[in-house]
């Protein structure tokens, strides 16, 4: 059998390249008895700010050409409600537990990541300073890079844990963004979160989800996050974790040939959410018929 | 217990003006399905990527029924299916409609195809000894999923008045309502207009209302927080709830339609 365990830098080693991505996988414990949730490298849940957030009104989803918009807002139960209901579950999972974490101020983020630090069953935090569906927090921090260093280094001060910044493609420079980010003492970048999008009814003339201008996902960003993940690979050395619109098996080898180590698992989710049996099965079937011992032989190694 | 899994069409055909029936075998979900409980068709598309949510109007033995209308591209492709086709589904998923403590009666109010869950739950309190009264409304008599039924007492309204009484079936129930002192319990399903004209029915106290529940779904299983309806009254145990998880079957005094 081919080796399909990869290391994120020297501090990390999942099982295999395949994690959840935040915020289409719940906490895990709600499709448990549909979906063996070990079978994932890592688990990422949901995003989770220090107090409960309701998210925005309806509509909040809506299907378009290849791809979904979504505007959930970050709608979570909380830092208190997830160690006191989610904990007894994520903690027994054999596979490596990522928070991702939300927050609307430096502070916020500081204080879930020190009472998470406590937790030692948590792997990782992935830090969202990429959504696009809130007013406040989300995004501001992930496009301004005065502001984006600043977070990073006091998140790299506050915890030895790793730390993946997951970015946002709706910026000029995704590049710099990802060098301000190691530069500041990130483990990992993951990237893409959605891409700007919004769709209206032309009967109605209503926009089709509540924000109007909400965060497209889906097969229709894969190229995108494609692109992105090149860019990146060229400007950082820290590990790439690749996502937007993977469906399957050739998704994965194709981020992962632009450079990303490890790769997340969104809509596709919703598509089929037996997705992840398939695709490893696929990864290990690619490497043995290319002759190749290992998936981390690949990263990063199209032909230029 | 969910599966998700390759049904097989075992009959497909149309009953009304765009409207079919589906019989699927696949014996899990036939064994675990309850009534009110809707199932996720999986289709090889990857334009439209969601899954279409339809509620189980019959469970027997191996198989399961639907009814739907072809109203889109995907109903549009089930209305092609052929017997022996394999269908990806996944299901049962939701929760259900509950038979009430002896002594209340039930009725059974439909709106157009939103009769498919209360014909499944028809089933079953006509086997647990019960013959509900059952008021189906549709636009026409081509529109109509039943024009006769042996298990319950079917009051038929159409909005032309080709079939029953002409006019909203809501008004021929509110006829029927103001005979009734004692307790009742309705379930409803049908378009959201039909069932926003019962919330006035909330202010008699003898009466709780169920009502099934359509949003847009993406996942059909709580994980993409998309198919929200906001809380009313007593329960605040969060602003939105999730048709798919925390419904879709819902006591009308606990959620807001107008949000
Ligand atoms: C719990 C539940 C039970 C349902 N039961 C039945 C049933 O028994 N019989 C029946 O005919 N229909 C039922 N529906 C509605 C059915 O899911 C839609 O008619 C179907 O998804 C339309 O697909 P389409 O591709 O043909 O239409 P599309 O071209 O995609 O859309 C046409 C319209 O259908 C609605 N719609 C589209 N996608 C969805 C979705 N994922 N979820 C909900 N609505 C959607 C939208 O309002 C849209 O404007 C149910 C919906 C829900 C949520
Ligand atoms: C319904 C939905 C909810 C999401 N919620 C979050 C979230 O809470 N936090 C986050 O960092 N990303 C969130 N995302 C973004 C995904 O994690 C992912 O970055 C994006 O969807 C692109 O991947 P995909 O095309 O495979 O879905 C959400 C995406 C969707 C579709
Ligand atoms: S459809 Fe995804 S949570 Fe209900």
């Amino acid at each position: 059998m081919p080796d399909i365990s990869v290391k994120l830098g020297t501090k990390l080693t999942l099982t295999n390249p395949i994690m959840t991505a935040s915020g289409t996988f719940g906490y895990g414990d709600e499709v448990s008895d549909l979906v063996d949730v070990n079978q994932f490298g890592a688990i990422v849940t949901k995003s989770l700010s220090l107090e409960p957030r309701v998210g925005n009104p309806a509509p909040r989803i809506a299907e378009t050409p290849s791809g979904m918009l979504n505007s959930i807002g970050l709608a979570n139960i909380g830092l208190e409600a997830f160690l006191a209901d989610k904990k007894p579950f994520l903690a027994a999972l054999s596979t490596k537990v990522v928070v991702n974490i939300a927050a609307r101020t430096e502070d916020e983020f500081i204080t879930v990541i020190e009472r998470l630090d406590a937790e030692d069953w948590i792997t990782a935090y992935e830090i969202n300073v990429s959504c696009p569906n809130v007013k406040e927090g989300g995004i501001a921090f992930g496009t301004n890079p005065v502001v984006l260093k600043k977070l990073c280094e006091a998140l790299r001060r506050t915890t030895k844990r790793f730390l993946i910044i997951k970015l946002s493609p709706n910026v000029t420079d995704i590049a710099k963004m990802a060098q301000i980010a190691e530069d500041s003492g990130a483990d990992a970048i993951s990237l893409i979160n959605t891409v700007y999008g919004a769709a209206i009814d032309i009967y109605s003339r209503k926009p089709k989800i509540n924000t109007v201008i909400g965060g497209l996902s889906g097969p229709a960003i894969k190229p995108i996050a494609c692109a992105n993940i090149i860019k990146v690979f060229s400007a950082v050395s820290v590990p790439i974790i690749g996502i937007g619109g993977i469906c399957n098996g050739e998704d994965v080898i194709e981020f992962i040939l632009a450079g990303a180590t490890a790769v997340q698992l969104g809509t596709v989710n919703f598509m089929n959410p037996h997705a992840v049996g398939g695709i490893i099965r696929y990864i290990e079937n690619y490497l043995q018929q290319q002759r190749l011992g290992a998936i981390s032989d690949i990263i990063g190694c199209f032909e230029r | 217990m969910r599966s998700l899994i390759n049904g097989s069409v075992l009959d497909n055909r149309q009953i009304a003006e765009d409207i079919y029936r589906a019989t699927i075998v696949t014996p899990d979900i036939a064994g675990a399905a309850l009534p009110g409980q809707f199932i996720n068709v999986y289709f090889p598309d990857s334009v439209k990527i969601f899954p279409r949510p339809f509620s189980i109007a019959g469970a027997e033995g191996s198989n399961i029924q639907l009814f739907y209308k072809v109203i889109g591209s995907q109903t549009e492709l089930m209305s092609q299916w052929k017997p022996g086709d394999p269908v990806k589904i996944l299901g049962p998923l939701g929760n259900s409609f509950e038979i009430p403590a002896p002594g209340t009666e039930i009725v059974l109010l439909a709106g157009g195809v939103g009769a498919a869950p209360l014909l499944f739950f028809r089933d079953r309190l006509y086997e647990s000894g019960v013959k509900p009264k059952f008021f189906l409304g549709a636009r026409t008599q081509n529109q109509l999923l039943l024009r006769a039924d042996t298990k319950s007492e079917l009051t038929i309204a159409t909005d032309d008045g080709s079939c029953g009484s002409r006019g909203l079936v809501t008004a021929v129930f509110y006829e029927f309502l103001t005979g009734i002192d004692s307790p009742l319990t309705v379930c409803a399903c049908g378009p959201d207009p039909m069932l926003k004209a019962l919330k006035p029915m909330l202010e008699n106290s003898n009466l709780a209302v169920y009502v099934s529940l359509e949003k847009t779904m993406a996942c059909g299983l709580g994980l993409c927080q998309g198919c929200i309806v906001k809380n009313a009254g007593h329960n605040s145990s969060g602003d939105y709830s999730l048709v798919c998880r925390d419904g879709p079957v819902f006591n009308l005094r606990d959620i807001d339609f107008n949000a």
